[in-house]
């Protein structure tokens, strides 16, 4: 079942003036109820405009967008109860931090839903603990934190208002590989916890294969593909085209079958090259021995 | 024996609060290196491992509080340098930051690739001409008329490595430069090192935590809480794989898939894993080893 | 709100898009002088001739112009509308209880409306649409440079608005990232009274100030970098120099004010038309 869903929707940006562009082509997609799905596409692919989509932010020009079924612009007036529904990320988060504390910080978000201080206090103490922020942190002014840890309380503002469908674009860039690993482990035992659907945007294949269960890939204001990560790692030549990286150890398979070695296509973690590799070893050795 | 193009020399610097509190935590603590001229070196460590510090403290945007920097034997760091000794260093080491948009000064592409120069007070017409230059190297000529905000972030960082190149500088520090770059721009921007490196001779020093563009350079300097762990190629910085964990970092896939098939008993020959290319050339050359033999 | 320009430069080629932003600063101030020298029906005529040759010369649609008398227009009503019943004269032309219109109260009525149109032309396209923002600020600073020996901070001036400049477009933008962040976080910015609205500002002014003197802190180190040390041993790359057409036109225009002295004098002194007293 989809959570979210596009229907035809197109959208451009400036229309009528000499910068008009077309951003979303007519495009369709679900996002699956319960699943981290990958968006990846460079820039300028209508992934943003998409994000933007999910939660009113941007209003299609013609198409719907369906949550849970139902036209989230069918009463425009209500939009604002989709926001609290469609949680969403956006790039370099810390900068939209501004409350004295980081507990008010993360409290703005639910405070704006209406709910009780004992409510909103049980989200927030929530929240900080999925992202890792202890009591101690909580007390400080966002802008003592550091580089990661303001990131983290920026996600955990959005993570307090528990929405059914969290959006994040970019959640990890510019961290280094730890605070990538925390953001990214954060973002998962979110999903476990209320078992919601997520949508990720990056650019790093790498993060993508690891923690994403869909990938939909994007070019040109369309949907490219979308499917497992093993499905569409496999077309790593189509990817290559359109001008996406690719995981490391599917470019070095590519590599290795343009050399001959028997390979498989859908290979695109350490462990499962790992596993084609001995095999392919093992067999070698075997035939050595005869 | 002739003397290094910069050597640092148990150098520290610790960011005080300005108050009358006890200085915070060293951000460098007692580094002591050398870099020769024309070399591709990569600075690596996790945030707040005092890379950035490092840097800065290269072209005397802060001064240490203790330590000394040569360059090419002449002591930056004395009392008795002048303002336009100051300056001319800063013309030798160029800086490009990380955000592309906080290092563009003018309304115009051109204008703001002038601009290093014109603080050196140089005539028109070698104005003219290192713009003209600089652009053409970066490739962005036909955007010289452009306003900054036009264009997109690599776009944009190559206008700030242009107003860097047009100084004409011996070394280039790149404070994670790529960071907030799409994978095109990053791309477009690491090329721009190894050529400026390669076809120029040019210093390239980067900071980064993205191994992928570490292993690019001749030399890898890792970082952590302000010390130096680990100097060498990326090949033998790579290799010290408990070294690279612990220093918050993370290994090449190819190298963490090379390491474990090694650990599995596979008999792969020694050589460099850290790069899709590379390894591939050592297991296909594994694999027919296996023929031969 | 990509795409908003700054200022309402409108690119054009025209002899007087390609005048120095020095001679145009100067023309914009003898051009309001001369608005101001003008006090016969003649010398009116003259001046409602001169702006509508500047608007040809300048090459900019006069749509473009009106759009941007659109606010003024008001002001000119009024303006109009004073001197229409507020002028006291001796020809009385109209008058209804205690409502008295003068023909003087008319003429000046139509001067000051032509004043005011030529004032705004005269200004405008000598000034925002034919000079960039950043010649502007070149031109000033060139201007004004014989302040310097009396320490006045010119340079200073000049590179601190040619960087407002280069930023506006990068603050809107961000601005504009940090209300969808907001939205999306429940802000609500268009319901309420006076002080929620203000109130939800909030969250948009504190983030943008702290981006701001981020990017100013991060500008600095990058503007240190580069050898700026001020505006001493300063060379520049683009340095426009007074031609043949730059000094042409300030003749022009001096001739004009001339001229229009010449048109009061007479006018006054033969009783040609109307003049003001």
């Amino acid at each position: 079942m989809n959570k979210a869903e596009l229907k035809n929707v197109t959208f451009r940006y400036m229309p009528g003036t000499v910068y008009e562009t077309l951003a979303l082509n007519d495009v369709s997609v679900g996002f699956e109820d319960g699943k981290i799905t990958g968006l990846i596409g460079h820039t300028g692919s209508g992934k943003s405009t998409l994000v933007g989509m999910l939660n009113g932010l941007i209003r299609p020009m013609s198409g719907e967008v369906l949550l849970d079924g139902e036209n989230i612009w069918e009463k425009p007036k209500n939009i604002g109860s989709v926001r609290f529904r469609v949680g969403l990320v956006m790039q370099y988060p810390e900068y939209q931090l501004f409350e004295d504390t980081v507990e008010k910080d993360i409290s703005f978000g639910p405070k704006n839903m209406g709910l009780s201080p004992d409510e909103i206090s049980r989200r927030v103490k929530e929240a900080a603990d999925i992202v890792g922020l202890s009591g101690k942190e909580l007390a400080k002014s966002p802008f003592d934190l550091s580089g990661g840890q303001k990131r983290r309380a920026a996600i955990a503002g959005v993570m307090a208002m528990e929405p059914e469908l969290l959006v994040l674009d970019e959640p990890a860039a510019g961290l280094d590989p730890v605070g990538r690993e925390t953001v990214f482990s954060a973002i998962a035992d979110y999903r476990n916890m209320r078992n919601s659907t997520v949508v990720i945007v990056s650019h790093s294949m790498e993060d993508m294969a690891r923690w994403c269960d869909v990938l939909t890939v994007m070019a040109d204001g369309g949907v490219l593909m979308t499917g497992s990560c093993e499905d569409v790692f496999s077309h790593a030549e189509e990817l290559k085209k359109t001008g996406l990286d690719l995981p490391q150890i599917t470019k070095l398979m590519l590599l290795l079958r343009e050399k001959g070695v028997p390979v498989g296509e859908n290979i695109y973690t350490v462990e499962a090259a790992y596993a084609a590799l001995t095999e392919i070893f093992g067999k070698r050795a075997s035939l050595k021995r005869i | 024996m002739k003397e290094p193009f910069i050597r640092v020399e148990n150098l520290s610097y610790s960011y005080g609060d300005g108050g009358n509190e006890k200085p915070k935590h060293p951000a460098v603590s007692g580094i002591s290196l050398e870099i020769g001229e024309g070399e591709y070196l990569a600075v690596i460590g996790r945030n707040g491992s005092g890379k950035s510090t490092f840097a800065k403290l290269l072209n005397l945007i802060l001064d240490p509080t203790d330590g000394k920097i040569y360059i090419s034997g002449k002591d930056v760091t004395s009392p008795d340098m002048t303002d336009e000794d100051v300056y001319a260093v800063r013309r030798d080491i160029g800086m490009v930051f990380q955000n592309p948009d906080n290092q563009l000064v003018a309304t115009v592409v051109e204008d703001d690739v002038a601009f290093g120069p014109e603080n050196l007070g140089l005539p028109r017409e070698e104005l003219r001409k290192r713009v003209d230059d600089a652009l053409a190297a970066v490739g962005m000529t036909e955007f010289a008329g452009y306003e900054p905000h036009r264009l997109s972030g690599g776009q944009k960082q190559r206008v700030a490595i242009a107003g860097i190149i047009a100084m004409l500088p011996r070394c280039i520090i790149f404070d994670e430069s790529t960071a907030m770059l799409d994978p095109i721009g990053r791309r477009d921007t690491v090329e721009m090192m190894e050529k400026l490196n390669r076809e120029k001779g040019i210093t390239v020093i980067t900071i980064t935590h993205y191994m992928d563009e570490a292993v690019r350079a001749d030399r890898v300097i890792v970082m952590d809480n302000g010390r130096v762990l680990a100097d060498g190629t990326p090949k033998q910085v790579y290799s010290d794989r408990e070294l690279i964990l612990s220093a918050g970092l993370e290994l090449p896939q190819c190298a963490t898939l090379v390491d474990r098939l090694r650990t599995a008993g596979v008999n792969i020959p020694d050589g460099d894993s850290t790069t899709p290319e590379k390894c591939a050339e050592l297991i296909a050359s594994a694999l027919k080893g296996g023929e031969l033999s | 709100m990509k795409n908003i320009s700054i200022g309402q430069y409108y690119a054009a080629d025209s002899p007087i898009h390609r005048l120095d932003a020095r001679t145009k600063l100067i023309l914009a101030i003898l051009c309001i002088v001369c608005t101001f020298i003008c006090k016969s029906t003649f010398a009116f005529v003259a001046l409602m001739i001169f702006g509508v040759l500047l608007v040809l010369i300048s090459r900019i649609p006069p749509k473009v112009i009106f759009r941007a008398m659109k606010p003024i227009v008001f002001i000119m009503l009024f303006t109009a509308l004073i001197n229409i019943f507020w002028t006291g004269g001796e020809i009385l032309l109209f008058e209804w209880k205690f409502i008295k219109v003068y023909a003087e109260g008319l003429y000046n009525a139509a001067f000051m409306t032509v004043r005011i149109i030529v004032l705004i032309i005269g200004s405008s396209i000598f000034l925002t649409y034919t000079t960039t923002p950043i010649a502007l600020t070149d031109g000033t600073e060139r201007l004004l440079s014989p302040l310097k020996k009396i320490k006045v901070p010119v340079h200073e001036f000049a590179m601190m608005m040619s960087i407002a400049l280069r930023f506006v477009p990068t603050l809107i933008d961000e601005a504009d990232r940090i209300m969808s962040a907001q939205k999306a976080r429940g802000t609500d910015f268009s319901s309420g009274g006076l002080i929620k609205r203000a109130k939800a500002l909030i969250p948009i002014i504190i983030p943008l100030f702290v981006s701001a003197f981020r990017r100013a802190d991060e500008l600095a180190t990058a503007m240190e970098c580069r050898c700026y040390h001020g505006g001493e041993g300063r060379t520049k790359l683009h340095v426009t120099h007074l031609g043949f057409s730059d000094f042409f036109a300030l003749i022009l225009m001096i001739a004009f004010g001339a001229a229009l002295v010449l048109i009061n004098i007479y006018a006054s002194k033969y009783g040609l038309g109307y003049v003001m007293p």
